[in-house]
């Protein structure tokens, strides 16, 4: 960084204001007898972006804190931190490479999606069942090693399609299993601590699952073939493609931002999955017995669904969700028993910041973790230590978002008898 | 009366002497010996696996043999899992709960580096079999020995095969944040610069498995060579995300990490990883000597690899050369085999191995740094270039250093 004194500067004066801006908003809100929810958010931001000016007109004026406001000032926080970045460090390639960034935006919204698609699994669990799937990385890890044995060491040679939905029933099955044998005595009271039970047993079925799989498997990475190599295209013209241009593995668009065959596949997938599933939940009858159930089980359960079934039928789909994500992502990554891990510790990471018990907030939380880590990853001037903070940037943007708003984006501010809502 | 209490005490003294002598010689049997390797990821799974296999080949060829000290050898495999903080906790159990006389094995620097104090203050004397970083032995420990290269050697291969490569003005290294990556890359790009070459280094907790946005930082910075310091699955995922993105082995040249050695996981792993550098250590395939060989055609009938790896090679010495040095010592007594491996001359699979520095004579004796400190001095050190689509790492041909270059290296630019 050529400038770090500017850089800082202007953070150190963002924080301030911030914090000055998140403690007085919220107590001049409280003193006003208004609505408090969203005070130290709108607060910390608008300090953080206008400074003492921004602050004086909204104590002065102490307007209704619309979604509007709570937007604005975030973007504007952003742009702050973007521009003082700009003139600190101008040769750095966030700043002088057009083309870097945009590919550093474009893997940042792929990822993401694969990150928020594996996390709306882990949502879907807690907004029925209210407890958090401590398995949730060994589904993903168990779909990636189906669709690997299916495409890749049984048929080979065989559709990739017919991996994924391998994967999907195995998943599908094990989950609907576990939820009837293990979760059950959850819901008819025989547990006194049912929300603890429900992590604990789920982390033992992490670890059962894992060590089977390496004790039958073995502890070797494996990774399945591409599913599909890219037709080769040249567009507009072979002399000067600047459209699109394509490799097996690899796509270049306007000569700019490239992307790599298993992530656009997966992300394209998880588009099309995601697509489907809103499908189901808000167009099929069971879709919305499950969000029902998710607003108000006994009020669901008076309207004649069974909310046990949806109990298992929440778990079965959410372990799908992330088993789908590994047989997406088994042609990407290396596999392992272990492989799980970090997926799992970053759906926690979206699902809290999203909100928990909100598919929207999981997949915005996603996109917004993808970003955040792309631009982590592109931009620190360190190039030793960029790649080392990578866990580090979810948590920061995490540990934030907590701090101003706990409820996470989309979460709900009060939470009565169900855990969330779709 | 008198006489009786004298026998009696006769007796008592005579199988006191002879017990005690026998125990001398033989311990407790079987004499157990603890075998180090990587069995669970985040290490680097592929080569425990191979390091397993040979030290228990190495306990049937010393038991085959006679035994030591009259018993059967055991070796005692433990799962490291390339972490050091489990390192050190493993290292206690083979010591404590297993009972082990010495220990073998171990792949990665930062498990040698966490669990050699372990070790030293239990007087347990451990040959480490691959672990490279240069303080392992540079901080003289009376009971750490190593036949690996030291880190420094190793990192010598890797930038002066970078120098051969033509108009080579900047390279990207990709290195894991342990005790082996971190000062690995510092040497290489010291070795670098001292050719007049640019080095970035890209640092990576070992276990990321995305590397998207250091590949595009790596790709917008134009290198004309990359070097991967990154053992375990890192390696194979960085290297085909690479080629995927347009900067694998076959568009730039590119040295790919250890794991490349495992030609049957690289080839599925890293499906585009034809024209890739490895660096190997250890004696050329057509160099070996009848033990090598006929320790290759055991492994790979166990395994049904194509070849035996240099990292089981060195796994396979580092358990023989200790049963010779039981052996020689007469005990199981750390101190007398340490002495016993200090004059050590044993005829194993990489060649003959032997200490030159220890407590008889320091290394600064001959202007030799501590690192050199009970270090074996001759490991081969070479790089291979892979050149066939699933071709065999032992089959690849050596392309550096001219002592050993069976093939001129190939490279690719776009």
């Amino acid at each position: 960084m050529e400038f770090p004194n500017i850089f800082w500067g202007v953070i150190g004066w963002m924080i301030f204001w911030a914090v000055v801006g998140s403690v007085i908003t919220r107590r001049l809100y409280l003193h006003k007898d208004l609505d408090t929810s969203n005070a130290a958010f709108v607060g910390s931001m608008l300090g953080a972006a206008m400074g003492p000016i921004g602050l004086a007109a909204l104590w002065l004026k102490t307007p209704e804190l619309t979604n509007r406001l709570l937007v604005w000032p975030a973007v504007g926080a952003v742009t702050l931190i973007a521009a003082a970045f700009a003139f600190a460090d101008p040769s750095n390639n966030c700043v002088a490479n057009g083309s870097f960034v945009a590919s550093q935006i474009s893997n940042g919204i792929i990822l993401g999606i694969i990150y928020g698609f594996m996390a709306l699994g882990l949502t879907l669990i807690f907004s029925i069942l209210g407890i958090v799937s401590f398995a949730h990385g060994e589904f993903y890890m168990i779909g990636g090693m189906v669709a690997y044995f299916v495409t890749t060491v049984w048929f080979p040679g065989i559709y990739p399609i017919v991996g994924i939905l391998a994967a999907c029933l195995v998943t599908f099955a094990l989950g609907a299993a576990f939820e009837r044998m293990f979760l059950t005595p959850m819901y008819d009271g025989k547990i006194e601590r049912p929300v603890e039970y429900g992590i604990l047993v789920t982390f033992g079925l992490a670890f059962t699952l894992q060590y089977f799989i390496q004790a039958t498997v073995g502890a070797n990475p494996v990774k399945a073939r591409r599913f599909f190599d890219f037709p080769r295209l040249r567009l507009p013209t072979a002399e000067d493609p600047w459209l699109i241009k394509t490799s097996r593995g690899n796509m270049e668009l306007f000569d700019t931002i490239s992307i790599s065959n298993p992530r656009f596949v997966a992300a394209v997938a998880c588009v099309l999955v995601l697509l489907a599933l809103l499908y189901f939940l808000h167009r099929t009858w069971t879709g919305k017995a499950l969000r029902a159930v998710s607003l108000d089980r006994e009020a669901a359960a008076i309207a004649g669904i069974n909310p046990d079934r949806m109990n298992m039928l929440a778990f079965a789909l959410g372990g799908m969700i992330a088993a789908l994500a590994g047989s997406l992502l088994v042609q990407a990554f290396s596999w392992l028993p272990q492989v799980g891990a970090i997926p799992a510790m970053r759906s926690f990471v979206i699902v809290v910041l999203g909100g928990l018990g909100s598919l929207p907030g999981a997949f915005l939380g996603g996109i917004i973790v993808g970003l955040v880590e792309a631009t982590g990853t592109g931009c620190v001037p360190d190039a030793q230590k960029a790649a080392s903070y990578i866990p580090a940037y979810g948590m920061i943007v995490l540990t934030l978002t907590l701090l101003l708003r706990p409820t996470g984006l989309f979460g709900r501010r009060f939470s009565g008898g169900a855990h969330g809502k779709f | 009366m008198r006489k009786i209490i004298v026998s009696v005490a006769a007796i008592a003294a005579v199988a006191t002497l002879s017990f005690s002598g026998t125990a001398a010689l033989a311990a407790k049997c079987p004499i157990k010996i603890g075998g180090l390797a990587p069995l669970s990821a985040p290490g680097a799974v592929g080569g425990g696996e191979a390091m397993r296999d040979a030290m228990l080949f190495a306990e049937r060829d010393i038991n085959a043999a006679g035994g030591v000290l009259g018993c059967d050898v055991k070796v005692v495999i433990a799962d490291t899992e390339g972490l050091p903080e489990k390192a050190s906790a493993i290292m206690e159990k083979l010591i404590t709960q297993d009972g082990v006389v010495a220990v073998g094995g171990a792949y990665h620097s930062s498990v040698g580096v966490a669990s050699k104090d372990v070790a030293n203050n239990r007087k347990i004397p451990v040959v480490f079999a691959e672990t490279w970083n240069d303080t392992i032995t540079g901080d003289k420990q009376k009971y750490i020995f190593r036949i690996a290269p030291l880190s420094s050697w190793a990192s010598a291969t890797l930038w002066k095969a970078a120098l051969l490569v033509p108009n080579i003005k900047k390279v990207a290294i990709l290195t894991e944040n342990t005790d082996y990556g971190i000062p690995a890359a510092e040497e290489t790009t010291r070795g670098l610069k001292s050719g007049g070459v640019e080095a970035v280094t890209f640092g990576v907790d070992i276990g990321t498995q995305d590397y998207s946005g250091i590949v595009e930082r790596i790709k917008a910075g134009k290198p004309d060579y990359i070097i991967v310091l990154a053992t375990g699955e890192a390696g194979y995922n960085f290297a085909q995300q690479a080629a995927d993105a347009g900067i694998g082995p076959q568009d730039i040249p590119f040295q790919a990490g250890q794991v490349a050695l495992e030609s049957k996981a690289w080839w599925e792993n890293v499906p585009d990883g034809n024209m890739a550098f490895v660096q190997r250590i250890g004696t050329p395939v057509n160099l070996w000597n009848k033990k090598a060989l006929k320790l290759n055609e055991d492994y790979k009938a166990k395994t049904g690899k194509g070849a035996i790896e240099s990292y089981a090679l060195e796994a396979y010495d580092s358990i023989s050369i200790l049963a010779q040095a039981i052996n020689e010592a007469e005990s199981t007594d750390g101190a007398k085999i340490v002495e016993a491996l200090e004059n050590i001359s044993h005829e194993g699979t990489l060649g003959r191995i032997y200490f030159p520095y220890g407590t008889k004579k320091d290394p600064s004796a001959d202007g030799k740094g501590d690192e050199w400190w009970h270090q074996w001095p001759d490991p081969a050190m070479t790089m291979i270039q892979y050149q066939k689509e699933g071709q065999n790492s032992t089959e690849s041909p050596i392309v550096w250093p001219d002592a050993y270059k069976t093939g001129p290296a190939i490279y690719v630019k776009k």
